[in-house]
């Protein structure tokens, strides 16, 4: 079973009502086919690097689960139907980075190193 | 950069025998990073200096291996509007 990432945008313009009832609607989708919800990240509304359609501000919503690849495409089925959804994207997550840094922890819980995680390492352990 | 400009090869007199440039190194593989999120902005930043485009393996010493994931990081950050692709 592979595991994906998708991301999207939704319209800043969107009730509060709305926005949860599409990321509730997208959540069924992953249960519906069989997936398995790993991750709901919701960030929030973020300002956008650049403006898309208009839109200054983006509601940034990210979900990671396992599955098989239909989910995927149906979610990006529905983005596109959807007008509110500004961007979208999906990611297959590679396995190799889950399993090495495992490993590499393990090592280093084994070394029994009292040295605090670097701020990188941890803004990527988020994945 | 032409051959005569890099600091390593040519500036070896007298000066760079008692002050050799500061080696660089690779800020992942010294974290122990594997892959690289694309949605860590605040990393991703610091290697879009200025005008928003992607600072070379030659100066920030990053690895080859690292360079690429970087890479990729910042173009998918970019697609979902968290990276500008230009600034100015």
């Amino acid at each position: 079973m592979r595991q994906y990432e998708t991301g999207f945008v939704l319209s800043p313009a969107l009730s509060e009502e709305e926005t949860t009832q599409f990321i509730q609607q997208m959540a069924e989708i992953v249960a519906q086919r069989k997936g398995r919800m790993v991750k709901q990240d919701v960030w929030g509304k973020r300002r956008l690097a650049y403006p898309i359609k208009r839109h200054e501000d983006g509601f940034y919503v990210f979900f990671t689960y396992d599955g098989p690849g239909d989910i995927s495409t149906e979610m990006e089925r529905r983005f596109k139907q959807t007008d509110s959804v500004i961007r979208f994207m999906t990611v297959k997550k590679d396995p190799r980075d889950l399993i090495r840094r495992r490993k590499k922890k393990a090592a280093r819980a084994a070394a029994a190193s009292g040295e605090e995680p670097a701020r990188a390492a941890g803004g990527n352990e988020e994945k | 950069m032409p051959r005569e400009d890099r600091p390593e090869r040519s500036e070896r007199g007298p000066y760079r025998k008692y002050f050799a440039p500061k080696r660089k190194f690779c800020r992942f593989c010294q974290r122990d990073v594997r892959g690289i999120d694309y949605k860590a902005v605040e990393i991703l930043k610091k290697y879009i200096p200025d005008r928003g485009k992607i600072t070379p393996r030659r100066i920030t010493g990053t690895c080859s291996f690292h360079q690429r994931k970087l890479s990729l990081a910042i173009k998918r950050a970019r697609l979902m509007s968290l990276l500008p692709y230009v600034e100015d």
